[in-house]
């Protein structure tokens, strides 16, 4: 999986490419970790280019929006297609997650 | 090949090139990338209690219809048939990290069995060629559970 990542205004944005598996999602972790210890809060993902989740990366998700939900940030997420969007679907994470379509609707509404 | 998290790729790939081989959608295999990777997670953490040991992945055709793959491990007795579904309506506060991994399995498969067949757990998937959809109910699953 490739991460790549930009600061655009408040919000932090990280784009996921290939796929996120029990190999890759700890790469993801750190991440935001490194994210989140420099006081962001405000992290949006765009899984445009994601090919492929599984229930590690969806857990990594969750432990995010989780830390984030302790100091008042926020993730929201973006662009979910393809095998990505039906895990989120019969997983139930997409009802609990704010998504948008696509990254310019994710940014417009931080 | 040994139960390792950096084997995984490997025995993904190996799938996965086997069933593009046999003709697969392609929107299909995604599917059965997931359910067989979940199932290899849990070995690789789980089954044999931070020794070494093997995994074994075969596949194979069922019928005109249907894929069937096997993966054999020789750690504890794990019966995933048996575990029960997560709560997939709760808030992101309540939801609980993990347990995820089983229901994946369960519901990416037309039918799933354990047996222990000696010191191993043999778990079987069967999987329909070309049905793209997560429509299976889940009667349908409990009574495969309960077989």
């Amino acid at each position: 999986m490739e991460i790549d990542v930009k600061k655009e205004g408040q919000a932090v944005i990280i784009a996921l490419t290939g796929r996120m598996d029990a190999v890759s999602a700890p790469q993801f972790d750190k991440t935001v970790d490194d994210f989140i210890e420099q006081g962001e809060t405000r992290i949006l993902i765009d899984f445009k280019t994601l090919e492929y989740i599984s229930s590690a990366g969806l857990q990594s998700i969750l432990a995010l929006a989780k830390r984030l939900e302790l100091i008042n940030g926020t993730v929201l997420l973006s662009d979910l297609n393809g095998a990505v969007k039906e895990v989120f679907e019969i997983s139930g994470f997409s009802s609990i997650f704010p998504i948008y379509d696509n990254l310019d609707a994710a940014t417009a509404s931080i | 090949m040994p139960a390792k998290m950096n084997n995984l790729g490997n025995f993904i790939q190996s799938l996965s090139r086997w069933l593009k081989q046999q003709g697969m959608a392609s929107e299909q295999i995604p599917r059965v990338q997931l359910a067989v990777e979940e199932a290899l997670v849990n070995i690789i953490r789980y089954a044999y209690e931070g020794q070494a040991g093997d995994i074994e992945l075969r596949c194979g055709i069922a019928d005109d219809q249907r894929f069937v793959i096997e993966i054999l491990d020789s750690g504890v007795p794990f019966d995933v048939c048996t575990l029960p579904k997560p709560d997939i309506q709760c808030s992101i506060k309540e939801r609980k990290i993990g347990g995820l991994g089983v229901f994946f399995i369960q519901r990416m498969v037309d039918e799933l069995l354990y047996r222990r067949e000696g010191d191993k757990n043999v778990l079987t998937m069967f999987i329909s060629r070309n049905d793209g959809r997560f429509s299976r109910s889940s009667s349908n699953q409990d009574m495969h559970a309960g077989a």
